[in-house]
């Protein structure tokens, strides 16, 4: 079950990715992907964090998200949050 | 003594004579300037009940919302995801004047940008606050960027890469003139060889509606069953301003930068004059609104009787309609056909002194004069109305103005390019 919860969250933050940045939008996203490399500036960074926080009901702070370096580092950090970690 | 080999460019550069060279408009009855000038010509009307989120709550004001906007494919649909109405409606106006002033050929570093308008976007912070009331934690970022007017300066400079300044200025419903006399300002102090004023779409809630309806400044309901009646600007029936969502864009620049670019101007700003009345409140003051049409006339070094045509503020107010008119007639300008743009359009607030400066330049350059809707029993009836039908009429020099709350009266005199 853990492995699919986090598959769902790269989903979910997949599709955020989508909705903020409609030019990727179809495009396979891989863990590896950095948001910046996808077109994304520092505000739709944010706007990608803040999409999935809401959709997850999370509550982290951006400073401690500053280290995440990747799409999967993201959702490793939302995965974690969300099972208390 | 210095020769003038070295600049050869600069006597008609420093030309004082400003004009100008590109315009653009969104109003409730036209997008776009061919359109608009259809429907001025026309005395369309576009009023009824508002019904776009954040703007009813449980009211029924009327007013004339804009159709949905086609907004050209050089803006991304990652920008657009984060821009509201009032930035739209900024950048499609600008777009529409950049296209015809042929701006991509001008220097960027040498571009201004003047925005029109204070708390332009109170109907999207609105809705934000109703969506995250209780779950603040998930405010969309860009919020931060959106709550501030300067961020219209912002997405417009980028977008098409202006370089020079950008700044608002606040005037209440004169801000769009207001914005115009500044981009004039700018670019005869030499700041910017040209300058955009564009007046912001003012993105009313219904808690912005009910404060002007409150404060008797805003029309009632009593034409609710006939909405294509409300708005009538010098009419003994009116009883306040109805809203129109509008925009405009106009480009001011010296005759030398725009030949450079094979643009002909509209029209010359001919004069301009700002005068307060030192009063907060949203009453009018006669003596004001005359002192700011006889400094716009000697600046334009014009009198009265040549002014062919005026395009006043005229809301539909109880009291700024007698008070603008009896302004008008003291200055000797009841010769002069007058108009009421809002009357078709209805109040832009913000956008109205940029829009009705690109109503009055339209005219001028198709001879034609708009009709004024629901004049039915005009409130000087000795005055040279456009009533119920366009005229044809050459306008050799035409005069524009705006009143705004706190005591603020502009005026700005249009002059044919052959006059």
């Amino acid at each position: 079950m853990t492995a699919q919860r986090h598959a769902e969250i790269f989903a979910l933050v997949q599709n955020n990715i989508y909705e903020v940045l409609p030019d990727v939008e179809g495009r396979e996203i891989k863990p590896g992907d950095r948001l910046t490399d996808l077109g994304a500036n520092s505000v739709d960074r944010a706007e990608i964090v803040m999409l999935a926080m809401e959709a997850l009901s999370l509550h982290i702070q951006r400073v401690e998200l500053s280290g995440v370096k990747n799409v999967g580092e993201l959702v490793d950090a939302l995965y974690a949050k969300s099972h208390g970690q | 003594m210095w020769g003038n080999w070295s600049m050869p460019s600069m006597p008609s550069r420093m030309d004082s004579d400003l004009f100008v060279t590109g315009c653009g408009v969104l109003s409730a009855v036209g997008q776009g300037k061919d359109a608009f000038l259809a429907a001025l010509l026309a005395g369309d009307q576009a009023f009824g009940v508002m019904e776009r989120p954040g703007r009813n709550n449980g009211t029924a004001f009327l007013g004339a919302e804009l159709s949905a906007l086609d907004m050209p494919e050089r803006f991304p649909g990652k920008l657009l995801r984060t821009v509201g109405l009032s930035g739209r409606a900024a950048l499609l106006t600008l777009h529409e004047a950049w296209e015809e002033a042929r701006l991509l050929d001008a220097d960027p570093l040498r571009i201004g940008l003047v925005v029109g308008g204070s708390n332009i976007q109170q109907r999207e912070l609105a809705l934000k606050h109703e969506t995250y009331q209780g779950r603040l934690d998930y405010l969309p970022p860009t919020y931060g960027l959106s709550f501030m007017d300067s961020d219209l300066c912002g997405l417009c400079s980028e977008q098409f890469g202006i370089r020079g300044l950008a700044h608002t200025v606040g005037g209440a419903s004169a801000s769009g003139q207001v914005a115009v006399i500044e981009a004039a300002r700018l670019v005869r102090s030499g700041e910017a060889d040209i300058c955009i004023a564009v007046g912001a779409l003012t993105d009313l809630s219904y808690w912005e509606l009910q404060g002007l309806r409150s404060l008797g400044a805003m029309g009632s309901d009593r034409f609710a069953g006939e909405p294509a009646l409300a708005c009538r600007p010098f009419d003994e029936r009116r009883d306040g301003f109805i809203f129109g969502e509008a925009c405009g864009a106009v480009v001011v620049e010296r005759r030398a930068t725009a030949a450079e670019r094979g643009v002909e101007p509209y029209a010359k700003l001919a004069g301009w004059a700002m005068a307060l009345d030192g009063n907060r409140n949203p009453d009018p003051s006669a003596a004001g609104e005359t002192r700011a049409i006889e400094q716009a006339l000697t600046r334009a070094r014009l009198t009265a009787p040549q002014i062919d045509y005026v395009n006043p503020h005229g809301t539909g107010s109880g009291v700024g309609d007698p008070v603008e008119l009896a302004a008008i007639r003291g200055c000797g300008l009841d010769r002069a056909a007058i108009n009421a743009t809002k009357s078709i359009t209805g109040h832009g607030l913000a956008a109205a002194g940029t829009v009705e400066v690109v109503a009055t330049l339209l005219q001028m350059k198709a001879s034609r004069l708009h009709p004024t809707r629901n004049l039915e029993q005009p409130l000087d009836p000795e005055m040279n109305w456009v009533r119920d039908k366009a005229v044809t009429q050459e306008i050799g020099h035409a005069l524009t103005l705006s009143v705004g709350f706190g005591g603020v009266n502009t005026a700005l005199c249009l002059s044919a390019t052959e006059s």
